[in-house]
């Protein structure tokens, strides 16, 4: 035990009389509150407002035709329960977040394999595959609607050379091609980060124990599922619950490929809001509509920040 | 010394402050100083406005599809423009924001009577108030593309529907890569006016005038089917919306399509020949079910809103200034014939300039009678589209057969109708 330490273990340290208790934690504490107050304001300023204001229009009969909103309660929730296409956006959101997140999750896996083996013009590859990460979402989407184009489409443009057609085939009139055009879209955004992660991964996995286990003869399958994956496990929980946020929030890729289209077959919740809010007019049920989006965001985000405080712990 | 330094920022500051806010006298919001076609002659009549009166306008673009939205989400962050240029079937939706001119009441009825054509300061009425004033009107018709009719061999313009029929299929058999018809299939508001002339040329109607939903008949069955029948037989294609279908005729890759008169700007634009493509541009009218029908057109006109400037607005505020200005024949005579479209006055018709002009004549011989926009004038018109652009697009992709698509329409109209206050 030091010399200045007494036997009841405080310190026997000179200390102003003007002193307060606990002092150095209380300034840690004040400049800890004072660095957070601008990204806390601007937060509240940018999110929470809004949000509120839309959680109490949701409570609003608040359309075109209203001059002044009307309290209704809860009844734009049962209209829009009630409403079959809510039920619809629904299930084409379940498709498109689980359709984008597990072809991201696979071709991003399998990309971040390749790009961890040693061969020439590796980093070129590396830096080329961050590009569809890069490029604005927009870009992105009208990229992929020439590529998709019933007219000038690259697709149509190979399948007419190989005479695999005879016409061009209109991939985004059919609510299957809309749909999958839009899922490859989002797949194709979202490999380079998923790959960044599993890269990330991948290159804290003990090499001898790889080259142990191939010295007992195992294959490269083999070596995916018992080494690599268990070991890649939390980057996979990680990269999935992304995923699937990112999916839920996203809107300009799809408003920009196919407008929702056609009629309703690519219209996920994000597109349901804003037809309602900037075509029918009807704010309060966009307001509604909106609010069970972030409902469903929810879930996944608390997942996400659960498993964040657990690891800074 | 440091007060002072520091008084003297402050009053520089709410100087330059002062002088922003009062950078204009009025805000100008159109979606013709978006277009790049437009925007030089927008600033045309902004610089005559500034020469002639002193005073200044701040211009504020925004596209043709986001200026309703943008009007509206302006009203509500209480920032509107001074002025603004509409469409004229936004005017019943957007009739109830607040601070809207009755020109009646600031320019004098009397004045407006005798300055604009009476249907087009007919379409800026709402009960019995002049809410808008036409910068410029026409019509929504039908236009053909000479280049490739030729090439197709078809001397005369189809004048009824199986004549057309029959046309749409000697292009497609003899002009490889064509859509005959550039029809609207993509873009809601764009399927509105296509199948709403469809409709008119078929005898159906979808809203009578007192609100009612009245689309649900043979006549709009038997005009859907035609459409569907279009489809199935490769004379119109799939994700084509205005935009689209401007450029394939503009390109030669398409010989019909529905536009305003506007369409020889855009025209001339997207084939990149200029004033050189005009003699490809032809005028027709819609063809009709039968020889002898009145040809259908779809009534439609650019519309000059203002918002008060003081209380109550008078002759004085800047704004009216503008909005006077953009009446004489300096702007009319100018701005409508570059954009290809008739003026809304009466003089400025009667001016050679546009009275001589070929393409607006024969515009106007073959569009003598435009019907109203009969969806998108309701309060509820933005749902009554996507309604009816979802039916119609079901039924065109086979996901519904035109009764189907028809039935289903008339019943969801309905119901948005009754929500929307217009009894059933």
């Amino acid at each position: 035990m030091s010399d200045v330490t007494l036997a009841s273990g405080r310190l026997n340290y000179p200390v102003s009389p003007h002193a307060r208790r606990g002092g150095l934690h209380a300034v840690q504490r004040r400049v800890g509150i004072l660095m957070l107050a601008p990204a806390a304001i601007a937060f509240a300023i940018v999110i929470l407002y809004p949000f509120f204001q839309a959680l109490g229009l949701s409570l609003f009969e608040d359309t075109l035709q209203s001059i002044e909103p009307t309290f209704i309660g809860l009844a734009n929730f049962k209209a829009i329960l009630a409403d079959p296409e809510t039920w619809n956006s629904f299930g084409i959101t379940v498709i498109y977040v689980g359709g984008a997140t597990i072809g991201t999750l696979v071709l991003g896996l399998g990309w971040a394999l390749i790009l961890n083996q040693p061969f020439r013009g590796r980093k070129a590859l590396r830096a080329l595959t961050i590009m569809p990460w890069v490029v604005p979402s927009t870009v992105s989407a009208f990229i992929w609607a020439w590529i998709f184009n019933s007219r000038f489409g690259v697709i149509n443009g190979i399948y007419l050379e190989l005479g695999l057609i005879d016409v061009p085939k209109a991939w985004l009139s059919t609510p299957e091609g809309a749909l999958i055009a839009v899922i490859l879209t989002r797949i194709w955004r979202s490999i380079p980060l998923f790959m960044a992660f599993f890269l990330a991964g991948l290159q804290n996995v003990d090499q001898e124990q790889i080259d142990a286990a191939r010295v007992d003869g195992a294959g490269n399958w083999a070596i995916l599922r018992d080494h690599l994956l268990p070991h890649l496990r939390p980057v996979l929980i990680v990269v999935v619950v992304l995923g699937v946020i990112g999916g839920l929030q996203d809107f300009d890729t799809i408003y920009a490929l196919t407008g929702g289209g056609p009629v309703s077959a690519t219209s996920v919740l994000s597109i349901s809001v804003y037809r309602k809010a900037f075509e029918q007019w009807d704010i309060g049920m966009a307001s509604a509509m909106g609010v069970l989006w972030v409902a469903t965001l929810l879930p996944p985000a608390y997942f996400y920040l659960r498993l964040l405080i657990k690891k800074g712990n | 010394m440091k007060l002072k330094k520091l008084v003297i920022a402050t009053l520089a500051a709410s100087l330059m402050a002062s002088g922003a806010a009062r950078a204009a006298d009025l805000s100008w919001m159109g979606y013709s100083y978006a277009e790049e076609s437009a925007k030089p002659s927008v600033e045309k009549i902004i610089k005559g406005f500034e020469a002639k009166t002193g005073k200044t306008v701040e211009p504020i673009a925004s596209s043709f599809g986001d200026m309703q939205k943008n009007l509206l989400l302006r009203a509500r962050s209480k920032t509107l423009p001074s002025i603004a240029q509409i469409s004229e079937r936004w005017l019943p939706s957007l009739s109830k924001l607040p601070g809207l001119v009755d020109y009646n009441t600031v320019l004098g009825k009397e004045y407006l009577e005798k300055t604009y054509a009476p249907e087009a300061l007919a379409m800026g009425q709402i009960d019995g108030k002049q809410l808008a004033i036409p910068l410029m009107s026409g019509s929504i018709g039908m236009v053909a593309n000479q280049a490739v009719l030729d090439k197709a061999g078809i001397k005369d313009l189809p004048k009824t529907i199986e004549e057309f029929k029959t046309d749409l299929e000697l292009i497609r058999d003899k002009v490889p890569n064509s859509v005959p018809y550039a029809m609207a299939t993509k873009n809601n508001s764009d399927i509105l006016v296509d199948f709403l002339t469809w409709e008119y040329v078929f005898g159906a109607h979808v809203i009578d005038p007192q609100g009612k939903v009245v689309v649900d008949s043979d006549a709009s069955k038997k005009a859907l089917a035609f459409l569907v029948d279009l489809m199935k037989n490769r004379l119109v294609a799939p994700e084509i919306g205005r935009p689209d279908a401007r450029r394939l005729v503009g390109q030669n890759a398409a010989a019909f399509y529905l536009d305003a008169p506007q369409s020889r700007a855009f025209l001339r634009s997207f084939s990149g020949q200029g004033k050189a493509f005009d003699v490809n541009v032809k005028p027709m009218q819609v063809p009709s079910l039968k020889a002898g029908d009145t040809p259908v057109s779809i009534q439609w006109a650019h519309l000059i809103i203002a918002f008060a400037q003081s209380n109550p607005p008078t002759k004085e505020d800047a704004n009216m200034m503008f909005a006077e200005y953009l009446g004489d024949d300096a702007v009319e005579t100018q701005f409508p014939v570059e954009q290809s479209a008739l003026p809304g006055t009466i003089s400025a018709r009667a001016n050679p300039v546009v009275a001589d002009d070929v393409y607006l004549t024969a515009w106007a011989k073959n569009n003598t009678h435009p019907l109203r926009n009969e969806v998108g004038i309701w309060s509820n018109g933005g749902e009554l589209t996507d309604i009816l652009a979802q039916e119609v697009q079901a039924a065109l992709l086979a996901q519904k057969s035109p009764e189907e698509a028809i039935a289903s329409m008339g019943e969801r109209m309905k119901a948005s109708m009754t929500k929307a206050g217009y009894a059933q």
